[in-house]
């Protein structure tokens, strides 16, 4: 991604709080270890409840920092969500694109979140296990460079031997509803990579810079020539620039 | 995890309110098997905050529910006619986060070292409260500017005008309006309260003796400057019946908070909804631990002990008493420890009646900057001394209790859009004097800052809120549990938070009842109160990889 290395110049940077949101297994987990860790486990044990996992993302003009919400399981109470997706400023609604019911839970989470909550979300659409559709090349690059959507789709076609082809969610069918909604659409593999980190790039760019600043969203807000968190009281005492906990820099 | 009825729980959070979330985060590391439920479909409990649309359904729920909900009554909703532009101003009902828990946190309050230590402060923010302003009705204004400061804001002939409180000494010497005689004992008063405690022979003797009297007596304080110490006491009584022992400890408290955080400001909000935001997020830690979740779904029954035999009998319970208890869906749950909060009766004689109001401006004039080098001022305080919106010949019963309280929150405090702004007041009365008094203050607060054109109410809620007198010990507040049959070793079981105190400042002996009931749970064995490790990947800004 861009200019990870120029840390001298200090950008501006924002919190974003993200959720991830999906049925069981589709892959949540995998993808946030991807985008944090650049790892990938093959039978790694499900999360209980929620996990919250922070990583940063570069853009040119400015950092935005990710604190990312994981849920898990309990779907049967539907109590867990509302507490992460309240305030969130985007969402990442996951489906796996072998599971054709898969997509179905994900647009009932997508309808959820539309009546739930923040106006003005910045929602992603996500069919993750992208190396499981046949005749894949992009299945062995990690983070491609592709467009991800001219990616995706033009693999799309192909997917006819049916052998090693476990899709069940054609491309088409995802994108159209993805656009009807408004949502970003990326397939995704967190197992080989591709398209990882240009979904939460993606996001990052579509937060409207307005609602880094001023509340949910709503716009508006002229803040003229203030700092963006000038109104937030730090808490552990290093407002001035004292030594970094924990850190031996 | 599909029912519930299958698992042996070591613990039952009962509701979401600001204790039990704090139990769910103390418990997050602790092993325990946690099953954390709530009534209602939404988290906070007395603590939630509310889109307009939330708002309208609880408002209705509290009529439904009648008595057996003691804590909130009489909620009512008002969106007053104004002309279409105020009307259309109103956004769509998630722009908003109305807050049930506007409560102002005092810098010093233990609250926020244990959010720190506990590490949760990471999906929080707070903000900063800015000015304290008390108001002053029209004709006297001019007498009474006494306390006064640089800013003033709305001297207007006619309306009443808001002073601003001197939040230090500078302040006092650069008041212009105040003569040598005055400043001199201020600021003979603040040294004082600095070392209140070391000097009790000025003190003691008047410790039950009026605030107002004491001041005059003891410190020739003119009684035009009585009301701006008043206010930050907080207190709901007048200054003649505020008592000085209550009085002194909390505007030390206020005083010994400024700076403690950054400079001139000595209380914080969190942002997106008041304590709302901290039940929130108590509540995800306790998720990240493994506890499970139920919105919707209360306690159906009593408790039951599942062996009431011994249990008559037994004085203390054994590892493996079991409780069951009954949901409201009709499942029956088997754990080992209840806790969960005391609904106040409808005896209780503590009450206030409180509006939120939802103002079409941003009303800058409130928010002036607090001091060089400080965080932007999200909040501010409005103090409307008894006899200030209603004359004292006009009021039917005693004034002492008709101080209201207004607390200002900006738009960065997410609660509402941008150019617009939340006014939360309160009062310690009930019933029509009370609707009064509230519609007054804000009344008389928007027209007294003189913003151009007059900010417009678009929106209102008020509601009653009941709590008890005084905080009782936990372990008489055992013998009013939860349940209506009891026994010995039930009582030890279940582990009762007294009601949301009505303080407008955040009561640190919340801390005091959470720490007890999770000692009580997870025995000597269970380390620190509230310190955990940043989980893996969830640490500071330094830590953790980019991309
Ligand atoms: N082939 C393949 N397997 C994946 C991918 N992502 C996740 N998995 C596997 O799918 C299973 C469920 O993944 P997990 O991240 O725990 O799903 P979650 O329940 O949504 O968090 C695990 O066995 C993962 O190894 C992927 O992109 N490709
Ligand atoms: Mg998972």
């Amino acid at each position: 991604m861009a200019d990870s290395g120029a840390t001298s110049a200090p950008k501006p940077s924002s919190s974003v709080k993200l959720v991830l949101l999906g049925e069981a297994a589709v892959g949540k987990s995998s993808l946030v270890m991807r985008f944090v860790n650049n790892d990938f486990q093959e039978n790694k044990e499900p999360t209980i409840g929620a996990a919250f996992l922070t990583q940063k993302c570069n853009l040119p003009t400015r950092t935005i920092k990710f604190e990312i919400w994981d849920t898990a399981g309990q779907e049967r109470f539907a109590s867990l969500a509302p507490m992460y997706y309240r305030n969130a400023q985007a969402a990442l609604v996951v489906y796996d694109i072998t599971k054709a019911s898969s997509l179905q839970k994900a647009q009932h989470w997508v309808a959820e979140l539309q009546r739930q909550a923040s106006p003005g979300i910045v929602i992603a659409l996500v069919g993750n296990k992208f190396d499981l559709a046949s005749a894949n090349p992009a299945s062995d690059t990690s983070t491609g460079g592709d467009d991800a959507d001219a990616t995706a789709t033009a693999e799309e076609e192909e997917d006819v031997d049916g052998e090693s082809d476990a899709r069940k969610v054609p491309t088409k069918t995802a994108k159209a509803y993805a656009d009807e909604e408004a949502l970003l659409f990326f397939e995704t593999s967190a197992k080989t990579g591709l398209n990882v980190a240009e979904v939460f790039t993606a996001i990052a760019n579509a937060i409207p810079e307005t609602s880094l600043k001023g509340p949910r969203g709503v716009g508006g807000q002229t803040n003229l020539g203030r700092q963006e968190d000038s109104a937030r009281v730090n808490l552990t005492g290093a407002n001035v620039q004292g030594p970094k906990e924990g850190c031996a820099c | 995890m599909e029912s519930l009825d299958g698992t042996d729980w070591d613990v039952l959070i009962v509701g979401t309110g600001l204790s039990q979330s704090l139990l769910a985060t103390a418990l997050s590391r602790s092993g325990k098997k946690i099953l954390h439920i709530d009534k209602n479909d939404y988290y906070g409990g007395s603590e939630a905050a509310f889109s307009l649309q939330e708002a309208e359904g609880w408002s209705r729920s509290v009529a439904k529910d009648g008595s057996s909900s003691t804590t909130f009554a009489n909620v009512s909703i008002h969106q007053p006619e104004g002309s279409e532009t105020d009307l259309t101003k109103l956004l769509s009902s998630r722009a908003y986060s109305l807050s049930l828990s506007p409560q102002l946190i005092y810098t010093r309050s233990r609250i926020l070292p244990i959010l720190v230590s506990s590490k949760v402060h990471r999906q929080l923010e707070f903000l900063a409260v800015g000015a304290w302003w008390v108001y002053t009705p029209g004709n006297s204004a001019e007498k009474l500017s006494g306390n006064s400061s640089q800013s003033r804001s709305g001297t207007a002939v006619g309306h009443g005008a808001l002073n601003k409180v001197p939040s230090g000494r500078e302040d006092i010497f650069a008041a212009q309006d105040l003569d040598m005689k005055a400043k001199r004992s201020l600021i003979k008063f603040l040294r004082f309260i600095g070392e209140y405690e070391e000097q009790g022979e000025v003190w003691e003797a008047h410790s039950q003796a009026p605030f107002s009297t004491f001041l005059s007596e003891q410190f020739r304080i003119p009684v035009a400057l009585h009301a701006s110490l008043l206010a930050l006491t907080l207190s709901s009584l007048d200054a003649d019946h505020t008592t000085t022992e209550f009085a002194l400890p909390r505007i030390a408290r206020h005083l010994r908070s400024i700076g403690s955080l950054g400079p001139g400001f000595g209380s914080v909000i969190p942002k997106w909804g008041g304590l709302s935001e901290v039940c929130q997020v108590g509540c995800r830690a306790g998720a990240v631990g493994g506890a499970v979740y139920v919105l919707g779904n209360g306690l159906a029954g009593p408790v039951i002990d599942e062996h009431p035999s011994d249990g008559a009998t037994t004085e203390t319970a054994t590892s493996s008493d079991h409780l069951m208890v009954v949901l409201k869906d009709g499942e029956s749950v088997k754990t080992r420890w209840i806790a969960g909060s005391r609904t106040p009766q409808p005896t209780e004689p503590q009450i206030c009646s409180k509006s939120i109001t939802i103002v079409s401006s941003s009303i800058e004039a409130l928010f002036p900057p607090i001091a060089e080098g400080a965080p932007k001022p999200a909040g501010a305080v409005v103090f409307f001394p008894s006899g200030s919106l209603v004359p004292p010949d006009e009021e039917d019963a005693a004034p002492t209790l008709s101080s209201v309280y207004v607390f200002v929150h900006s738009s960065d405090t997410g609660e509402c859009p941008a150019n617009q702004s939340i006014l939360y007041a309160s009062v310690a009365l009930a019933g029509d004097k009370a609707v009064n008094l509230l519609d007054k203050a804000v009344q008389s607060l928007l027209s007294s800052v003189n913003a151009q054109p007059q900010p417009a109410i678009l929106w209102s809620l008020r509601y009653e809120q009941r709590s008890q007198l005084t905080q009782r010990s936990q372990l008489t507040q055992r013998q009013e549990n939860l349940a209506s049959t009891r026994t010995a070793s039930l009582d030890q079981q279940i582990l009762v938070f007294p009601p949301t105190s009505l303080d407008l400042a955040f009561d640190d002996s919340v801390l005091d009842q959470v720490k007890g009931v999770w000692r009580t749970i997870v025995g000597d064995e269970g380390g620190d109160f509230m310190v955990f490790e940043d989980r893996e990947g969830a640490g500071a800004d330094d830590e953790g990889g980019e991309l």
